[in-house]
């Protein structure tokens, strides 16, 4: 006994002398990351959390503004011009005058070149970017000017000005000093890549290129951006350190920042954790707060005190797709029914409260100018449903729903099939099991491992799942989706939806030449989505987001990341 | 038997704690006995979408959620009772089935010996083929013909195939080869070092490995985790027993019985068990209590269960959507922490009881 | 006593190679190769990133790049009609689709002409007619019955070309010539050592564990740094909870702590009945909050704060930032151990030689420490023995609610990404940890009890 009361007090000072907290830095922005990006490579990152960082380290042709959700150019010095020829197409770019690597040469043509020679090169570890850049086959330099150049693409897509400013441009010098690419053309790099496998000094290269540490090495992990790594210790932080005298802050462009000194990801893998420390200030920024937590904050003075709460509008919408070659499905007026059943309303209750607007269409709401508004909000109405089965063919049993389907009497039951771990899906699949058991219809519901759920969404064997689809507000070319050409077994079509006549609307969408007939185009993509019934979005998300109130100018937008840490501002 | 009867009425009326958990388990029982008929409001799995994270004491759509309700409304009255109907129904079977098979496993071991058992040298072979062949036929065909849905009588014949190929081997190769002087001749079959490095690999296979491994053949289900549960948990119970055969080895009145030529199996039940008992039993209500920890803990972690499972785990999860609706945490919580704690109490008391009978 | 600890420990080295090689094969069977997710899945929303097709293509030659299109072990046990180049064939639907048929028919050489076929007319359909006959294209790739092979060589009309009345011979030929049963002969097959189980298994002998599939990094140094973040947490929380256990175990047993036992047992079973990460939520929300007591730091382990200070120092802030994990899992320890170690005591007090130290004079005190601590060190060898590993292993529910990146999370994570090296280093690191703790164990059992002789081993 007495060794017991001796040990508590000891125990109590220990623990009275871990009261001191974590002193903060002032000018140093603290994100929270919820897991560790599996690698910095900017021509093989797998994740979300990877492209945050490497937006910061290096620059891409062109980048999203988050203040005004558009494209503007970065790298380059205006946006490209196009021309259209009859089986490609040209971007031609200039680089801006002052952008410039870290060991002060400038950034040219040749650096473009080069990024694309290693986007494109077999052996190499691009696996990941590679598909993404297929479509530019070759790059034309320009004789005058070094900083200006072509890019030549196959065929036309709208999002092709897009995707030709989309990948990070690597300094040729630092990653390839001896010159080891300089004899292989881009334009080799397409289609049947075998013989260059035997290449000695692509096999040189890719020796070197593939043995870099694309995670932690300071030394290479070098762009035109505005930061440059400085600490990474693996699964706990990764510390970036704004450049002395970076090119860009002298431009004085709003897209164009490096604001905090230093910028620390923190790597904290539970919600309920990041939470807590955020309410100790250990944190200055924190995401996907959940929707209950984020209420209860919202009515916390001493937070309010410290923290501003942000709701944007996410381009992230949940939909349910229904597989319409199933032959219980082929009818539209049974799709139609089980629209009835969606109890849009609950479904953001249980998972979003009230952060989240209930859509008719593909189309966010919040862009107005496409958003077809005569469309009606999917609402639950278990007796129209129950009058559509019956126009349908269905037959009301005691035990439920029965048609006569190819001679074989069968029973309207429903599997729906989720990636398992998301709760959010969950919660909407039960909500839908419990209103389609009110209409008599058995409903099962099972979460699928996510490699099993793309498996058997490609190869069509399902009847219903939940899935989230995320957007943005410049491109919208539906084809992949929508398509009948993209509807085989493997394709992305996996709902089944289209016909000639949706086919040729889709690709008047892509080649409207104003806004307002695009406008026109997609209103009525939307009203056949909408009739049709095989792809039914519920609802568009709004972020849920914390910045600390030292910080202003943080360019709350929704799109991914939702923030631009490069531009936060410390106030006084 | 009825020793036991007689013991338990000693230790009911000696101790207080005894009384209460006894009649806490008794009572829970009761409840998952008369589930079906029970006047419940809800049923686990119903979702009352105007009530969500129902403070207790609310009156939700119809009637009272008393213990309030988690995300989707699900009433956590109706999920504690069904979810202590799936707790017992899960982990007494799986801890039963894996006790004995440890008790088998580990007394074997540690009686036997690295050179307590001989075979015949034929057996070593031939058990290698059947081994072979219930891979073959018994797992590796029906689990593909299972994938591919091929016809459910293609099952049945590999099977057939099966038990014809054992047949041959056991009634017709073993005898034959037995008959050969050299293949008959015995050798010494190194059971303890067996056992021990088989329960170290198994102990070092992460479990979650075997859970998501299988997950990728099958659905997740309760069975599925049932039987990785039964499959592992039997290393600790069968190291222990070896430990303390060894021990009761070489206590004098078990080499006694040795040498008197006792029989092994009259040996090994009537003496050796019985002596082994105390810390076999703890071990089984703290793998009990282990069980329940860890489904709630998979649940939390979102692996292997289904979520249409009711279980006080599953209640418990939900606290990490809203941190502030402490009713999903305490009242399950409470359930649990009672049920192991009853559990607990009773093997303690028990554990007393036998000792204390034994110094008689 | 050395040549035995030696023999012991070559004796385990086949029971170590056993049960990575049989981890290796159990590793391969799940769905899904590294990156094959990321890269096969386009996130195909308002534009697509890459056709469908090149995808594929990259994903091929990422696997001939990484060696993981070679047979994965010297041999391979199938059904005879199944044959072993059946895992290169893509998409994967494809690969379903042959399996069934294979399985089905039996005649590998009728199931090739047919699937030739199939690709042939989709090959040679001209684009206009591709549309309206998708239904049908979609239904060979997922018809395997003789009916249905039937329906299909009735279907095609020969205005579609030689294609389609090739498809009709090669279907009607399938239909005519299935041997069926043939699965029941399993065949076996050599592939040499040419294939991901040999060079795997050289680079491990050669102490090269391999590259992560995910980031590239040296497998060791992963496995380094992580147990380098488990070891003092888990070691910590382990000896404190034996030293607390054993403290306890000892206090209870004195007859003057009948009443302390009647409040301690039933607590400490309550305890133990919360699991470790509601205990974790419990803690962290109790003592590291600011709406209750902010004793503690929240997470992690620290953050650049570190450098240049004397190690000393850097465990005093370490510490700091451990004390609440150690905390849990010492809490979540004691409950078990000292419920074993006061039954241990308490039965060896009832002993004749207690008796007789009693006798002799020795106050209760005195028998407990100097005379029963030694017997009742038994039971408790093999308790810590299987709770070792553990400190290389780590604990997930912990690694993940603290944030702290040990081996517990390094696992998950490999096992959800499919990165097979560093699984399989982790099951060889906790395993050959193992082996060495339960050796150990044997050896202070024959020290702590000279009646159990080690030649049993």
């Amino acid at each position: 006994m007495r060794k017991v009361s001796l040990l508590l007090p000891i125990f109590l000072c220990i623990v009275l002398s871990f009261c001191s907290q974590p002193q903060q830095g002032l000018d140093d922005v603290k994100v929270r990351l919820a897991k560790e990006p599996e690698n910095l490579s900017p021509v093989n990152f797998t994740d979300a959390q990877a492209i945050q960082i490497l937006n910061l380290l290096y620059q891409s042709l062109l980048v999203v503004d988050l203040e005004e959700d558009k494209l503007k150019p970065a790298l380059a010095a205006r946006m490209p011009d196009m021309v259209r020829q009859d089986s490609v197409t040209l971007f031609t770019y200039e680089i801006r005058e002052a952008a410039s690597w870290p060991d002060g040469t400038a950034v040219t043509a040749d650096d473009i070149a080069f990024t694309l020679k290693v986007l494109k090169a077999p052996l190499l570890n691009n696996e990941q970017m590679k598909p993404q850049v297929e479509f530019i086959r070759d790059i034309l330099p320009d004789e005058t000017n070094p900083k200006k150049f072509t890019l030549v693409c196959s065929g036309y897509a709208p999002e092709m000005e897009l995707l030709t400013g989309d990948f990070f441009i690597l300094p040729s010098n630092l990653l390839d000093p001896q010159g080891l690419l300089k004899a292989i053309q881009v334009s080799e790099l397409s289609d049947d890549l075998s013989e260059l496998e035997n290449n000695k000094n692509l096999k040189a290269f890719a020796e070197k290129f593939n043995a870099i540490d694309f995670k932690s090495d300071k030394a290479f992990l070098q762009g035109s951006g505005g930061y440059l790594l400085d600490n990474f210790v693996p699964n706990q932080y990764i510390v970036l350190q704004r450049k002395q005298n970076w090119w860009g802050s002298k431009l004085e462009q709003s897209h164009l920042v490096a604001n905090p000194e230093r910028i620390s990801f923190h790597i904290i893998p539970d919600n309920t954790t990041a939470l807590l420390a955020l309410k100790n200030q250990q944190l200055d920024v924190l995401g996907n707060i959940p929707a209950a937590e984020f209420d209860e904050l919202k009515s916390d003075n001493k937070f309010a005190a410290n923290y501003n709460l942000y709701t944007p509008d996410s381009y992230e919408f949940t939909y349910v797709g229904l597989n319409s070659r199933s032959p219980k499905f082929s009818d539209k007026r049974t799709r139609q029914a089980i629209t009835q059943l969606l109890d849009v309303n609950s479904m953001m209750k249980v998972s979003q409260q009230s952060y989240a607007t209930p859509t008719a269409s593909i189309i966010p709401p919040s862009l107005t100018a496409y958003y077809n508004k005569n469309l009606k909000a999917r609402e639950q109405n278990i007796s129209q449903a129950e009058k559509l089965l019956t126009t349908a063919g269905w037959t009301r049993e005691q035990d439920g729903w029965y048609k006569s389907i190819n001679g074989k009497k069968t029973q309207l039951t429903i599997e729906v099939i989720y990636r398992a771990g998301s709760t959010n899906f969950e919660n909407a699949a039960l909500v839908f099991q419990q209103s389609a058991a009110k209409a008599g219809i058995p409903v099962n519901v099972q979460a699928v491992e996510s490699n099993l759920f793309s498996q058997k969404s490609k190869v069509h064997e399902f009847d219903m799942f939940f899935r989230s689809l995320s957007g943005n507000p410049f491109v919208f070319n539906f084809k992949v989706l929508f398509h009948t050409s993209y509807a085989n077994l493997g394709g992305m079509n996996h709902t089944g939806f289209g016909n000639q006549k949706s086919d040729k609307l889709l690709d008047a969408i892509n080649a409207a030449a104003t806004t307002e007939e695009k406008a026109k185009l997609l209103k009525e993509l939307q009203t056949m989505l909408y009739e049709e019934a095989t792809f039914i979005p519920l609802y568009y998300q709004k972020e849920r987001i914390a910045v600390h109130k030292r910080f202003g100018n943080a360019k709350i937008s929704g799109l991914s990341p939702n923030y631009d840490v490069s531009a936060f501002t410390l106030k006084n | 038997m009825i020793n036991l009867k007689i013991d338990l009425r000693q230790i009911w009326h000696r101790s207080l704690s005894f009384k209460i958990a006894a009649s806490y388990l008794l009572l829970l029982i009761i409840l998952i006995v008369t589930l079906p008929i029970l006047p419940l409001a809800y049923q686990p799995n119903e979702l009352d979408l105007q009530y969500t994270f129902a403070e207790p004491f609310t009156k939700g759509n119809g009637a009272w959620h008393w213990l309030g309700t988690d995300v989707l409304g699900r009433d956590v009255w109706a999920n504690i009772l069904y979810g202590a109907q799936s707790a017992l129904l899960v982990s007494f079977p799986v801890m039963l089935f894996s006790t004995s098979l440890g008790l088998v496993i580990g007394m074997s071991a540690g009686y036997f010996g690295n050179d307590g058992l001989k075979i015949s040298r034929a057996t070593v072979p031939v058990t290698l083929l059947a081994l072979f062949a219930i891979f073959y036929y018994g797992l590796y065909l029906p689990l593909n013909f299972y994938k591919l849905a091929l016809p459910s009588s293609y099952i049945w014949l590999s099977l057939l195939a099966l038990a014809v190929i054992l047949l041959l081997l056991y009634k017709v190769l073993l005898p034959l080869l037995n008959r050969w002087r050299y293949t008959a001749a015995n050798i010494l079959l190194p059971l303890d070092y067996l056992v021990l490095r088989f329960t170290e690999a198994l102990t070092s296979v992460p479990r979650l490995l075997l859970v998501l491994a299988l997950a990728s053949f099958m659905q997740p289900s309760v069975v599925l985790l049932s039987v990785i549960f039964a499959a592992t948990f039997w290393t600790s119970t069968a190291r222990l027993a070896r430990a303390e055969m060894l021990k009761i080895k070489q206590l004098p009145f078990f080499e006694a019985g040795r040498s008197l030529g006792v029989p092994e199996a009259h040996l090994l039940i009537k003496h050796a068990l019985p002596n082994m008992l105390g810390p076999v039993i703890v071990t089984f209500t703290f793998g009990i209590a282990g069980l329940l920890a860890l489904e709630s803990t998979l649940s939390f972690l979102g692996i292997g269960v289904p979520g249409s499972f009711v279980s006080w785990g599953r209640t418990i999860a939900g606290i990490r959507s809203n941190t502030s609706a402490w009713w999903l945490v305490v009242f399950p919580g409470a359930a649990l922490a009672a049920t192991v704690w009853s559990l607990q109490t009773i093997s303690y008391h028990l554990l007393n009881h036998f000792e204390e009978r034994k110094q008689l | 006593m050395l040549q035995y600890i030696l023999r012991r420990f070559l004796l385990s080295l086949p029971a170590l190679w056993l049960l990575v090689t049989f981890v290796f094969l159990l590793s391969k069977l799940l769905t899904g190769t590294p990156g094959e997710e990321q890269m096969l899945q386009e996130n195909g929303g308002y534009y697509s990133k890459g056709s469908t097709e090149s995808r594929q293509l990259v994903y091929r030659n990422y696997l001939n790049r990484t060696g993981q299109n070679l047979p994965l072990f010297y041999f391979s046990i199938k059904a005879s009609p199944e044959p072993d180049t059946l895992h290169l064939v893509y998409p994967a639907h494809h690969r379903t689709l042959l399996k069934k048929l294979y399985w089905q028919y039996g005649n590998p050489e009728a199931v090739g002409r047919y699937y030739q076929s199939i690709k042939a007319l989709e090959a040679a359909l001209p684009v206009a007619q591709k549309a309206s006959l998708q239904p049908y294209m979609d239904s060979l790739y997922s018809t395997t019955t003789p009916e249905g092979l039937k329906a299909i060589a009735a279907t095609p009309s020969p205005s579609w070309g030689a294609q389609a009345s090739e498809l009709t011979v090669a279907a009607t030929h399938l239909a005519a010539q299935q041997k069926s049963y043939t699965f029941l002969l399993p065949s076996f097959r050599w592939h040499g050592t040419d294939n991901q189980y040999h060079s795997w298994l050289i680079g491990v002998i050669q102490g090269n564990l391999g590259t992560s599939f995910r980031d590239g990094r040296q497998v060791s140094s992963l496995l380094y740094d992580a147990i380098a973040n488990t070891w003092w947490l888990m070691l910590a929380s382990i000896l404190i909870a034996f030293v607390v256990a054993f403290e306890l175990g000892m206090l209870l047993v004195m007859p003057q702590s009948k009443r302390l036992r009647k409040v301690l047992l039933p607590s400490l079973f309550v305890i133990d009945s919360i699991p470790l990460f509601l205990l974790a939520l419990l803690l962290l929300v109790l003592l590291a909050s600011p709406s209750f007591l902010q004793l503690f730091p929240v997470y992690g382990m620290g953050y650049h704060t570190l450098t240049g200070e004397s190690w000393l120092q850097r465990a005093g802030v370490l510490s700091q930032y451990l004390a609440l994990p150690v905390i849990c899992l010492t809490l979540s320890n004691i409950p078990y151990l000292t419920n074993l170690i006061y039954r241990s005591f308490s039965e060896e007090r009832k002993k004749d030689y207690a008796r007789t130290a009693r006798a002799k004079g020795f106050s209760e005190r005195q028998v407990i420490r100097k005379q029963l601590l030694r017997n009742t060190l038994l039971p408790t060898i093999t308790v810590l023995s299987d709770a070792l590993p553990i400190i290389v292993a780590g604990t997930i529910s912990i690694e993940i609610i603290f944030a702290i990146p040990g081996m517990g999370r390094l696992l998950v994570d490999s096992v959800l990404a499919r990165d097979y090296p560093v699984v399989l280093a982790i099951v060889l690191v906790v395993a050959a940890f193992r082996v060495v703790t339960y050796l150990l164990a044997d050896i202070f059992y024959s020290l702590a009890d000279p009646r159990i002789k080690h030649a049993a081993s």
